[in-house]
């Protein structure tokens, strides 16, 4: 899916990210973990292409991404990144959920099909008309993972997706997380827990001090 | 005391009676600043949004002008619209010095910087998540700055707000663009100022009150907005 070629990120004269030679494949899970400050969140970023490498080069589906040649945007469609703590838009779990597809046109009885699908996912249904500003920092979380799936993104990255949430929220999103491979969607998932791996049957890729130092196969 | 009893009470009487020099006065005070506004909106929003989001060289120097402009005196304003519509001035041609577009003019000139202001301070308040998240749900840079303003709306909102007072409250450009002229240019604040000086008091009062009605209105409309 994913081939990182020499991609250094630099802020100032700090490196943030040093990376040789990275490739992901498609339809796997990955757990992307490393000390706080080691780049994860600044590979999601890059992998996600929202944050453009200082050098290097990246190769999305065989194809060279060029942001000087608008690539970026049309990739950009393919990819969906949940932050540690997600953004909710002010106004309603629909309107929130539907954002994505707004943005690509999908409107209608499509659209709130779509939308009551993810909400479903994340057991969520009753909360369509709620607004978003309302919920509680695990039901937010879950209306973020529903607006990311409502989109079938090729590939999901999730910045500590568990972090700070409730017991039962983090065993229903583990679920829908370790199913997503099988829908055909790649993951890359940021963790501190060492578990992680080995629960969600994924592969596991090291980060130290902006390095790749270790990518473990299953 | 009895001055002020009397000329309040005087003052009362004038707005409940709709003295046609009052209606003329507040009629034209509200149309040119709404207008200013408009305009000072339609050029302060997007270089606001632009200096707040994007990075280039001169930034600190655009944001000092910025905060200076703000600060410029209305009769400044004056003299320089004054300099560009008189008769020998360059637009002189276009014989707009005395006119309501004149006051317009010199209002959006005011109104501008104070909207730009306030509309980069509220992209810079704003939560750094906002764009990064609609656009990696998809949205193209434009949808995503739409999104930002939309979740920003309130301070954007208090921008326009902000430029409408600056306007609807200053008299020098009013007095030196527009002229002063009796129902047609005479603003609530040349209105104020001249009556006053003519001892006109209860008139000036009228009028001072109808301008805090105003700003009351304006205020309640934004409270109003920012509670649904």
């Amino acid at each position: 899916m994913y081939r990182l070629q020499s991609i250094r990120k630099r802020y100032g004269s700090n490196v943030a990210l040093d990376i040789e030679e990275l490739t992901i494949a498609e339809g796997r899970l990955y757990t992307l973990t490393g000390a706080n400050g080691a780049g994860k969140s600044t590979l999601l970023s890059i992998l996600a292409f929202l944050t453009p490498p200082t050098s290097g080069e990246i190769f999305y589906a065989g194809k060279r991404v060029d942001r000087d040649h608008g690539s970026v945007e049309e990739q950009r469609r393919k990819v969906t990144l949940l932050h540690q703590s997600p953004y909710l838009f002010g106004g309603t779990v629909y309107a929130n959920v539907a954002f994505g597809l707004k943005a690509r046109g999908i409107r209608g009885e499509e659209q709130r099909r779509i939308v009551d699908e993810a909400l479903d996912i994340v057991a969520l249904r009753g909360f369509r008309e709620r607004k978003a500003r309302e919920l509680s920092g695990g039901e937010a979380q879950r209306v973020a993972m529903a607006r990311a799936l409502a989109l079938k993104p090729e590939v999901l990255l999730l910045d500590e997706p568990l972090a700070n949430i409730d017991r039962e929220t983090i065993g229903l999103l583990e679920t829908v997380i370790a199913s997503l491979p099988a829908r055909g969607t790649t993951v890359v998932m940021t963790t501190h827990d060492p578990a992680h791996p080995g629960r969600l049957n994924g592969e596991s890729i090291l980060l130290e001090g902006g390095r790749h130092v270790l990518q473990s196969l299953r | 005391m009895d001055f002020l009893v009397s000329s309040f009470a005087s003052a009362l009487r004038l707005i409940g009676s709709f003295s046609p020099d009052v209606v003329d006065a507040v009629r034209t005070s509200l149309s040119v600043s709404a207008g200013a506004t408009v305009f000072a909106a339609l050029l302060g929003i997007p270089l606001g949004l632009l200096v707040g989001l994007s990075d280039f060289p001169l930034k600190r120097f655009v944001v000092t002008v910025l905060n200076t402009l703000m600060a410029v005196p209305t009769v400044v304003v004056g003299l320089l619209g004054y300099g560009f519509l008189s008769r020998q001035g360059p637009l002189g041609v276009l014989g707009l010095l005395f006119t309501p577009t004149a006051i317009v003019i010199g209002g959006t000139l005011l109104a501008a910087p104070i909207v730009a202001n306030y509309a980069l301070a509220s992209v810079r308040g704003a939560d750094p998540r906002i764009l990064p998240t609609a656009l990696t749900l998809g949205a193209g840079r434009l949808r995503a700055v739409g999104t930002l303003i939309g979740e920003i709306r309130f301070g954007i909102l208090a921008a326009v707000i902000a430029g409408f007072g600056r306007v609807v409250s200053e008299v020098g450009v009013a007095m030196m663009l527009g002229g002063n002229i009796r129902g047609y240019t005479r603003t609530m604040t040349t209105a104020i100022a001249l009556e006053t000086s003519k001892g006109e008091f209860a008139f000036g009062m009228a009028l001072g009150i109808v301008l805090m009605m105003v700003a009351l209105f304006v205020n309640l409309f934004l409270n109003l907005l920012q509670q649904r």
